[in-house]
């Protein structure tokens, strides 16, 4: 289908803030690095220069509001200090960065098995060199934003890195906070997981701005689980309501490895999510789950890729939306077969709720099948609330208003549920209340 | 579309084994064959403002249509190839070597005895005079670039229906036709609306009055006869309020070794209450572009129905859709793509809500063989404040033998909370189990592929008049037989 | 006459060996019985006899009146004359049991020879109200949304429709009730004859109530351990299966 006609935009700078003498102040912040690294951020620099802000008329970028992606008026600030309370689950090891800085680490060292690493990248590029070489924005940008990745990588100042060696299973998630604080403030976070060999492990980012300033956040983490290992990531992003989110996932699924991952998102003004799943082996199964509490004028455009490299592989992906006032979401999820990759079982499911009459709600649910013995479905619904359901509610006495609530609590309990660990589920769920309550 | 040369060997209608035979013995290269003809008009090869002034010349055109078909060519030399987001197989049509006009007259022949022997005989050979005798309210025979014979039913001519080609209702008719000329599908749609805007010529122009509701169907065929050649009919279809009518089209080629592009635009009106079904059988040749631009008006309790069978060509691409414009409109696609070797099916549906309790359906089921390839795109559309619209779609895939691909891409679209949306698609491979188990039974594989494809699209394809579904399940089996072992 | 002599045969699935050199003869008119616990190798051996695409003959022939039928596609065994009603009958989406048999019969005919559809209905309609089976469940489409009843049924039509000189019968009591099986069991009883040879393979005695066997062969570890009369069976049900295993375990040891 041909693309909406392109509405002729006024020229825009393709880097905005991040001109090149604010980069090498960056690079001249980052001392102490090894020269690979830095290396590495200068081609990452050059590449994110040269690209071009994304266009109407782009496949990738479908539906997006294209004039609010604009880059001017932030700066990289300076350290702080953060009076915000800690997510509220027990874990085995935090780290908290403000204004993409270190201020709080603290690995609660009884509950950390021997040889498990959570550190920062800073020291991970001195000691861990080869792994964080390995494995940090390793993977292809497929999903529209090779610019903002590239932005991501040259100005990425700091962020944890967490190495669970083979065998070693831990009970409590290590949480990782992610703070931006003061007007203007643009972020970099970034969160590295690698998982060994049969390891277990669940890791908490949160994604939080200290004040209502209007910030730029362009975050990604990388996930890896080797062979037989069991990674849960969760990922809740409560930015600021003025705030420009990016967010890059990806995903390697080895060898009868199983990956969950659930991003909650209820913050920013305009918050783009991209998720890159790979089963690169037999075996492997990545769960995708996202919940979205969309309301006022926010745009959540979240773009998943399911690819099936390797036989006997299954995905099942599920994003469900609530929208209320004039809020718009964009689902944006291709599921790709390679030719090999046959017993593929593949799932891809968005459920939009529609709460408001001037809600908007795009789906784009793809697929890409180039193997023979396969089974793929999709399907995307939007609809309101179920009639009948509320009038049953009602007829038990309950209002309308709490009625709508409770259903829509309901629509995002078959995600949450999904969580094994109940003190997230709970954490989460606080979550989404707060968003509803702010009304 | 092959013809129904063998109605008479069908079951009764009471019976419900219409798709009984999978083996029956069919000549393969039906629509196979060129005879010779001698061009009386040709516009040469090539594109350019003369071409277009050569075209309006042969047919007298009036000025606005010239002008019309000048302003569409620069249309079309703006528009870039849709390639950002559609197959770059697109690129290897060369817009300079094809033949844009070729014709012997531009006046249709009303009885097949005055139309020229060596046209005739190809449209006997397809069986068209005979079928147009047995079940047909009207024929327009297309033979290259004009219609070598058009008639209809006197019976249905006097309840004041309409049924002539383009040059002949604009000419003829402009209060009637000029109204909705270009308007459901504005000549800058996408290329290659805009092309067909630019060098239109044949196809059917129809116009059905308040209340007549025609029994029978009316059926157009084109033909492509000559090889480096661009078909460009252009049909409208007016349902005024309260009527109904169904049109079928059909289509064949024979192959040749260079590329023929098919271009057609197809604009349908639902007035008031009106009922238009519009069923397509294509089974064009596989070194055929067909690059079809379809949409539909549907008014205020109207109902538009696109049945669209996709059986042939090289690359088709084709989205037929409805703009619901008046309340409690309908809109219904019903699809069915074939994608055998050395094929690409890109078909889908496009449904615009423009008005409360409106609601559509689409149904799409594709198969992909060997190394065929089927896509499926839709678009749902949903603006904002209308109250009350539905859309259901759902697309199945069937893939069978190994290197085959089908896509699906549906871009759905709802604003407010009081409509509601459901989009569903699987894919799936032809059961191995299935396929032993009616071996065992004595098919052989291809029987039994045939069966399972049959057996796939069966609920789609009781849908369609009897002939046609007899049709298509005649040309299923034949894709299949050739496709196994 | 006619007869299915099965000769040593080693049948695997995969790797893995299944069936370890069985010999078998079924003359036309007979009905043998083929007794076994659970994963001695019985389904396999009747997939075998028809061809199915996973089993691989590594040693042994089928010859059916005279002629080996393992170079044959499961297709034409099916045509040659042997029918399999399967244990669990594949559903057929969209395509009705009247056309599904139809073309069945169509394959059957020499090239550029059309069925008389007259003909073939009015057969049809004889077969059923042999059976006692509804004009209504032809228009159904195979299988689909079918009891396990129905789907034996169906079977058993099939084989009353393609007439078939030996024919394979698989499990064809599991998960039917009493009622069912006795229906099936009439069927079966109805078209047995001179002409056809059943090879009944069942885990139960009970089918064997109703189908009385003309031989009762017992097998265990993928080869006939026992072969004897209709009483075998009876014998069996007494002693159970263990008994076979004490037998075979002493015979091989």
């Amino acid at each position: 289908m041909p693309a909406p006609s392109s509405a002729s935009a006024p020229a825009r700078s393709p880097v905005g803030s991040f001109a090149s003498d604010l980069f090498t102040s960056h690079l001249a912040s980052l001392a102490a690095a090894p020269a690979w690294w830095l290396d590495r951020k200068r081609a990452a620099y050059e590449q994110f220069a040269g690209l071009p802000l994304p266009r109407r008329t782009d496949e990738s970028w479908r539906f997006s509001n294209i004039l609010g992606l604009s880059l001017d008026g932030y700066g990289l600030p300076a350290p702080a200090t953060t009076r915000l309370a800690p997510f509220p689950i027990s874990s085995a090891a935090s780290l908290t960065f403000v204004n993409n800085t270190l201020i709080r680490g603290a690995a609660a060292e009884s509950k950390l098995p021997a040889g498990v690493i959570v550190t920062t990248l800073a020291e991970a590029a001195v000691r861990h060199a080869d792994l964080l070489q390995e494995h940090f924005m390793a993977q292809p940008q497929k999903l529209g934003s090779a610019k903002f990745a590239a932005l991501h990588t040259a100005f990425v100042g700091d962020g944890a890195f967490i190495h669970v060696p083979r065998g070693v299973e831990l009970a409590e998630p290590i949480l990782i906070q992610h703070i931006a604080s003061g007007a203007g403030a643009a972020v970099f976070p970034h969160t590295l997981v690698i998982a060994e060999e049969n390891s277990r492990v669940c890791v908490v980012d949160t994604f939080v701005s200290d004040d209502a300033g209007a910030h730029f956040a362009c975050g990604a983490n990388d996930l890896y689980a080797g062979h037989g290992a069991n990674l849960t990531y969760v990922g809740a992003q409560a930015w600021s309501r003025d705030t420009l989110s990016f967010q890059f996932n990806s995903t390697v699924v080895r060898r009868d490895a199983r990956v969950q991952s659930l991003n909650l998102n209820v913050g920013g003004r305009q918050a783009r999510h991209e998720s890159l799943s790979q089963l690169q082996a037999p075996g492997g199964f990545s769960e995708m789950l996202a919940l979205t509490v969309a309301d006022r004028t926010q745009e959540f455009d979240q773009r998943t890729l399911q690819i099936h490299q390797a036989p006997n592989t299954k995905s099942d992906l599920l994003y469900k939306n609530a929208l209320r006032d004039k809020a718009r979401t964009i689902f944006s999820g291709l599921i790709v077969v390679d030719p090999d990759a046959q017993k593929t079982d593949a799932y891809q499911s968005n459920r939009n709720l529609m709460l408001s009459e001037e809600a908007e709600a795009n789906s784009l649910p793809g697929l890409e099948i180039q193997a023979n013995d396969v089974r793929c479905t999709h399907g995307a619904t939007s609809s309101r609330i179920d009639p009948e359901q509320e009038f049953y509610l009602q007829s038990r006495g309950i209002t309308k208003a709490m009625a709508d609530e409770l259903l829509t609590f309901g629509f995002f309990e078959e995600v949450l549920n999904r969580l094994e660990n109940e003190e997230l589920h709970a954490a989460l769920r606080a979550l989404i209340q707060t968003q509803f309550k702010k009304k | 579309m092959n013809p129904l040369t063998d109605t008479e060997t069908l079951p009764s209608p009471d019976v419900d084994e219409t798709a009984a035979n999978p083996v029956a013995g069919i000549d393969q290269t039906r629509g196979d064959f060129k005879y010779d003809v001698a061009y009386e008009f040709d516009a040469g090869t090539g594109l350019n403002e003369k071409t277009i002034d050569y075209i309006s010349d042969v047919k007298k055109e009036a000025a606005w249509i010239r002008e019309f078909r000048h302003a569409a060519l620069k249309t079309f030399r703006a528009k870039p190839m849709p390639t950002h987001w559609a197959t770059r197989d697109l690129e290897n049509i060369d817009f300079d070597k094809i033949r844009y006009y070729l014709a012997q007259g531009q006046k249709p022949k009303r009885t097949w005895d005055e139309v020229p022997d060596d046209i005739k005989k190809t449209f006997e050979r397809l069986g068209i005079p005979e079928q147009e005798r047995k079940y047909l309210a009207g024929v327009e025979a297309q033979f290259d670039s004009e219609a070598a014979y058009s008639n209809i039913k006197e019976i249905v001519s006097r309840q004041g229906v309409i049924f002539v080609n383009s040059t002949e209702g604009l000419r003829e008719h402009p209060e009637l036709f000029r109204k909705w000329f270009g308007k459901v599908i504005p000549t800058g749609d996408n290329k290659f609306s805009a092309l067909n805007s630019a060098v239109f010529s044949g196809g059917s122009f129809i116009y059905v009055p308040k209340g007549v509701k025609v029994a029978q169907p009316l059926q157009a065929y084109f033909r492509i006869n000559a090889e480096n050649f661009g078909q460009f009919e252009r049909t409208l279809i007016i349902a005024d309020e309260g009527s109904e009518v169904t049109y079928m089209e059909g289509c064949t080629a024979p192959k040749f070794s260079t590329s023929t592009l098919h271009s057609a635009v197809v604009e349908l009106v639902a007035l008031k209450g009106a009922k238009i079904q519009y069923i397509t059988v294509q089974n064009w040749a596989n070194n055929v572009f067909n690059l079809v631009t379809k949409r539909g008006l549907a008014h205020e309790e109207a109902e538009i129905k696109w049945i669209d069978c996709n059986i042939g060509s090289r690359l088709t691409m084709k989205y037929p859709g409805v703009v619901l414009k008046g309340r409690k409109a309908r809109g219904e696609v019903i699809s069915i793509a074939l994608a055998n070797d050395g094929q690409h099916q890109d078909t889908g549906a496009k449904m615009i809500h423009a008005a409360d309790e409106t609601t559509s359906n689409v149904i799409s089921k594709s198969i992909s063989v060997g190394q065929g390839r089927a896509t499926y795109r839709g678009q749902i559309h949903i603006p904002k404040h209308l109250k009350g619209c539905k859309n259901n779609t759902e697309c199945d895939a069937l893939l069978i033998n190994t290197n085959s691909r089908t896509d699906t891409y549906p871009a759905i679209t709802v604003r407010g909370d009081d409509n509601y949306v459901q989009h569903e698609a699987s894919v799936s491979k032809v059961n191995e189990e299935m396929i032993f188990y009616m071996q065992q039974r004595g098919l052989t594989e291809g029987q039994a592929m045939s069966l399972a494809v049959n057996g796939f699209i069966n609920d789609l394809a009781r849908q369609f008049p009897m002939e046609y579904s007899v049709e298509l399940k005649r040309l299923i089996d034949l894709e299949m037989e050739g496709s196994v072992g | 006459m006619s007869s299915l002599v099965i000769q040593d045969l080693h049948v695997a699935i995969g790797e893995k060996e299944i069936v370890k050199g069985l010999s078998l003869t079924i003359g036309s008119g007979e009905v043998h019985a083929v007794m076994g616990p659970n994963g001695t190798g019985k389904s396999t051996l009747a997939k075998a006899i028809a061809g199915h695409p996973d089993c691989t003959i590594t040693k042994g022939d089928v010859i059916l009146d005279g002629v080996s039928i393992l170079e044959q596609e499961a297709d034409e065994r099916a045509r040659a004359g042997i029918f399999l009603a399967f244990q669990y009958p594949s559903e057929i989406p969209g395509v009705s049991i009247a056309n599904f048999l139809r073309a069945a019969r169509q394959a059957r005919l020499a090239e550029g020879e059309e069925l008389d559809a007259t003909a073939y209905y009015k057969r049809l309609y004889a077969r059923m109200d042999l059976l006692k089976i509804d004009r209504k469940f032809t228009s159904r489409a195979v299988n689909e949304g079918f009891s396990g009843g129905e789907k034996k049924r169906c079977e058993i039509l099939q084989m009353a429709m393609l007439e078939p000189r030996i024919a394979v019968m698989d499990e064809t009591d599991s998960g039917l009730d009493i009622d069912a099986l006795r229906i099936v069991a009439d069927g079966v009883n109805t078209l047995r004859g001179p002409n056809l040879g059943v090879l009944l393979i069942t885990h139960y005695q009970r089918l064997l109530e109703y189908i009385v066997p003309d031989f009762v062969h017992v097998m265990y570890d993928g080869r006939i351990v026992k072969s004897g009369g209709k009483d075998l069976a009876l014998e069996l049900e007494a002693k159970g299966y263990d008994w076979v295993k004490k037998d075979f375990a002493t015979a091989t040891a």
